[in-house]
């Protein structure tokens, strides 16, 4: 019998990028219909009632209907909207305070010991305090993200600034750049790398901050859904808000952060994706 | 490098976009009957497509002084024209009536 030339037996179609990608995921995909599918079993067997252990079936009645009566939509609009506002925010301020004692040694001398006593400080510590001073909404939450947000990109940015590579900026400063030049065509550039990995670490927290937040602190948002839905012995909605939550950070992962490190970090050949590893 | 994180805002900002028209285009026709709207304050009965909860309930009393519930029927009174118009943009509003002389 003959054997057929290897060029044959892989098909470019088979090792394309796409063909991969679309492998990956109906693998994903798989594990999630095994999951469901078990899950849809061990109702009956466990004999609880849609209270304790709702069925996979009863988790999407339970979309269905916050669709229909608007509930999901809107608490999903709030919750982006302070995750958006909160990680902005934080950002900019981590970023701006973070050049600032990065190049400034009086300004890190003097702020130093305050960032790291208020890092100690854990952001759950201060949503009670919030609560007091702004009440109720908003304002509680957002500010409560900017600070778990803040402190990640602060010390990553702070980290950039002060690796970036001295040879560059005396060179730069000598052919005749002010220190402004050298900080936009050297010192930035070079912290970009910790400034994205600080934006990823702290979207992450923040994330996390925003369920928490939401169900301390506010009246709307899946963080609320969550805690409401197991308030009012409606626990289908408390997974919904679960669900959605778990989706919405895969949303924000995929379709903002890794593109964005892809752009940054791995261009520099600084870090390699986990997923092109294995 | 970029063209995705740009494709998918481009994509939440069109559909929420055909949301904010679809929910426009709603209120024209569930206030059609209605209009003109008086310039005052008024009173007005609320149908919505199932009987409301907490988070309509909330909600409509942003807008206005909810009196009474009955079964899909909100009673809402004092209500601006222009918190009409927010309301009956929701796609779960299902009419609007003016509603009775307190």
């Amino acid at each position: 019998m003959s054997t057929l030339p290897l060029p044959l037996l892989r098909a470019p179609w088979l090792t394309s990028r796409r063909t991969r990608s679309l492998a990956r995921l109906a693998k994903g995909a798989a594990g999630v219909v095994v999951l469901l599918a078990a899950w849809q079993i061990s109702v009956p067997l466990v004999g609880l009632g849609p209270y304790f252990y709702p069925a996979p079936s009863d988790v999407i009645a339970a979309f269905g209907d916050l669709i229909r009566k608007g509930i999901l939509p809107a608490y999903l609009g709030d919750s982006v909207a302070r995750y958006v506002t909160g990680l902005t925010a934080g950002a900019s301020l981590g970023i701006a305070l973070g050049v600032l004692i990065g190049l400034n040694r009086r300004a890190s001398l003097m702020l130093s010991p305050l960032l790291k006593f208020l890092f100690a400080i854990v952001e759950v510590a201060w949503i009670p305090i919030f609560v007091v001073w702004f009440g109720y909404g908003v304002k509680t939450i957002v500010l409560a993200l900017v600070y778990v947000v803040f402190f990640p990109v602060l010390y990553n940015t702070l980290l950039g600034v002060r690796t970036a590579p001295q040879l560059l900026v005396n060179a730069v400063r000598s052919l005749g750049a002010s220190r402004l030049q050298a900080l936009r065509l050297v010192i930035l550039p070079s912290a970009l790398p910790g400034i994205i990995t600080g934006l990823r670490v702290g979207a992450g927290f923040a994330f996390r901050g925003l369920v928490f937040a939401e169900i301390v602190a506010a009246k709307s948002g899946i963080g609320y859904l969550i805690f409401e839905g197991t308030e009012s012995h409606q626990t289908a909605r408390t997974i919904v808000g679960m669900i959605v939550m778990g989706l919405l950070w895969l949303g924000i992962d995929q379709f903002y952060l890794r593109p964005l490190e892809r752009a940054t970090i791995q261009r520099w050949g600084l870090t390699v994706d986990a997923e092109q590893r294995t | 490098m970029l063209r995705l994180p740009l494709a998918a805002t481009g994509v939440i900002l069109a559909a929420l976009l055909l949301y904010l028209v679809l929910g426009a285009m709603g209120a024209e026709r569930k206030l059609a009957a209605l209009e003109p709207l008086p310039p005052g304050r008024a009173d007005y009965r609320i149908t919505l497509a199932f009987p409301p909860e907490r988070f309509h309930q909330l909600l409509l009393q942003d807008q206005g002084r909810l009196t009474g519930v009955h079964g899909n029927v909100v009673d809402l009174k004092d209500v601006e024209p222009k918190a009409l118009r927010d309301i009956a943009r929701h796609y779960w509003v299902r009419a609007v009536e003016r509603g009775s002389a307190p």
